[in-house]
């Protein structure tokens, strides 16, 4: 009696004994391992994965539903050894790329991005998106499930618009992952066989098969709403005692001239404004601090790293804006028609934020790039901060 | 002599001139292009082959659709690009000169 392991091979399962996963999985590493400066790893992977599910689907039956130990071998000696690259020099030495015995500097012509596997960007992947594959190259840049980008984006929009505007500097800045080697670059090494067998190990399948649960899926449903409806009235009930805070405030500062100001109405666009301005020079300082490492050629402090002086960046420019914020928001509470004046408000504050990014990235070409190295960086303080965690 | 091993180097250089012209025949999927290498000297595997083919989708010799099989998946079927069938046509005109030279060499 043998046990059997299920795995995933091109979007069907397949069960092997255990053996033979071990060879298979074997087979898959070093087939990763090789295909590591191939620009078209994910997709050689993935035809191998297809050919060797091709191959185990013929050796099935209804009778006959597990693949061996011994054929998994005869498939992948069928299979044959992965060339690292055909047609390139044939020097398999454990020294790699490097000088041809005839002195020659072997160039792979694709693959002069650099040494080693592709490094990681960020782009926008269409291939299964919402809107214009945002979320989803975000996603696969950390590696996790879109769903919750997306949730984040949403749950941010509530915030005064952030995650809208976000979302549309995302969407005009970053460019899309076109060419194979970009969509490898999007996501990092690609998941390959040994991946689903690993989590088909570790039950990570085991929670979908009870999703399917019509009646756990309503309960979840119900407890989310739920859950969002009295997170919601909490919002609203906090807000109204603002206003009404603001309201008695202003009662006794001005008396009786009312709630609301007569000059309330020019204020307002006035400060949005501002608020705006204040936004974009934080985003230029941003930009120059990104590109430069310094802040508009003001140079860092030694040994501050630049993603702490982004941090603080980030919470001046939150606190210089509190009081602005904090005053437009007494006018829509003190002026009647809040809503409204909120949209209005909101709409003048993102279309000055819009206008004046996309200026700026069209005609300084460092604005672009600069938004391009925030994945690294944001990489560099999760790492920064895990040395000193272990050294503490 | 073993000429299987003496060869080996010049098999493998010429297996990409050989892809460019079974693809160039007919539209073939992986299978199909194992199945006519096999009965020849050049009988090579999958683990050869998708390297290669990506190597030259890459350089724009050849290009790929979907199809649909009747026993299993959709299929990569494998076509020639205008730039392929130059590329055949070329390496056609070298070999027929490389054949002339090997002929005419020591024949006075």
């Amino acid at each position: 009696m043998n046990k059997v392991i299920t795995i995933n091979l091109a979007g069907n399962a397949y069960q092997l004994e255990e053996a033979g996963y071990d060879t298979l999985h074997e087979y898959l590493d070093s087939a990763a391992d090789r295909l590591e400066r191939n620009p078209d790893r994910a997709e050689i992977l993935s035809d191998i994965e297809r050919a060797i599910a091709d191959k185990f689907r013929a050796l099935l039956s209804s009778q006959k539903n597990v693949v061996e130990t011994k054929e998994v071998a005869s498939v992948i000696a069928e299979m044959g050894p992965i060339e690292a690259d055909s047609g390139e020099a044939a020097n398999p030495g454990p020294s790699g790329a490097g000088e041809a015995p005839g002195g020659i500097k072997m160039e792979d012509p694709a693959n002069t991005a650099g040494p080693g596997p592709v490094p990681r960007r960020l782009y926008r992947i269409y291939d299964g998106a919402m809107i214009s594959g945002v979320c989803n190259g975000i996603a696969a840049y950390f590696n996790i499930d879109p769903t919750f980008v997306r949730l984040g984006f949403v749950l941010l929009t509530f915030l005064w618009g952030t995650g809208l505007l976000v979302y549309i500097v995302i969407a005009i800045v970053v460019p899309e992952a076109r060419s194979p080697e970009e969509k490898s670059a999007a996501s990092g090494p690609p998941p390959t066989a040994q991946d689903f067998i690993r989590r088909a190990k570790e039950g990570y399948y085991e929670a979908m098969k009870h999703f399917p649960d019509k009646a756990a899926r309503r309960d979840w449903n119900r407890k989310f709403k739920r859950e969002m409806r009295g997170w919601r009235m909490s919002f609203d009930q906090q807000m109204r005692a603002h206003a009404e805070q603001y309201r008695q405030n202003w009662h006794r500062y001005w008396g009786g001239h009312g709630p609301v100001h007569p000059g309330m109405g020019f204020t307002l666009p006035f400060l949005s404004l501002l608020h705006g301005a204040m936004t974009v020079v934080f985003i230029c300082a941003l930009v120059s601090l990104l590109h430069t490492s310094a802040l508009f050629g003001l140079a860092l402090p030694p040994k501050v790293p630049v993603w702490l002086a982004a941090v603080v960046l980030f919470m001046t420019y939150g606190i210089l804006s509190a009081p602005l914020k904090a005053a437009r928001r007494v006018f829509y509470w003190g002026y009647g028609a809040w809503p409204l004046m909120y949209l209005v408000d909101a709409t003048i504050w993102i279309a000055v934020v819009v206008v004046l990014v996309w200026l700026g990235m069209h005609f300084f070409p460092d604005v672009r790039e600069a938004i391009h190295t925030i994945p690294a960086l944001a990489q560099q303080a999760a790492h920064d901060i895990q040395s000193w965690w272990k050294n503490k | 002599m073993d000429f299987n091993e003496k060869f080996a180097a010049l098999r493998k250089g010429l297996l990409e001139f050989l892809l460019l012209q079974i693809i160039a025949a007919d539209k073939v999927y992986v299978a199909d292009i194992l199945r006519q290498l096999s009965e020849t000297e050049f009988a090579t595997q999958e683990g050869t082959l998708y390297p290669l083919l990506s190597k030259m989708r890459r350089e724009g010799l050849l290009d790929y659709e979907w199809k649909e099989s009747e026993t299993g998946p959709p299929r990569k079927y494998y076509q020639l690009t205008p730039k392929g069938r130059d590329h055949l046509r070329d390496t056609l005109q070298y070999w027929a000169q490389i054949n002339e030279t090997v002929k005419r060499l020591g024949q006075k």
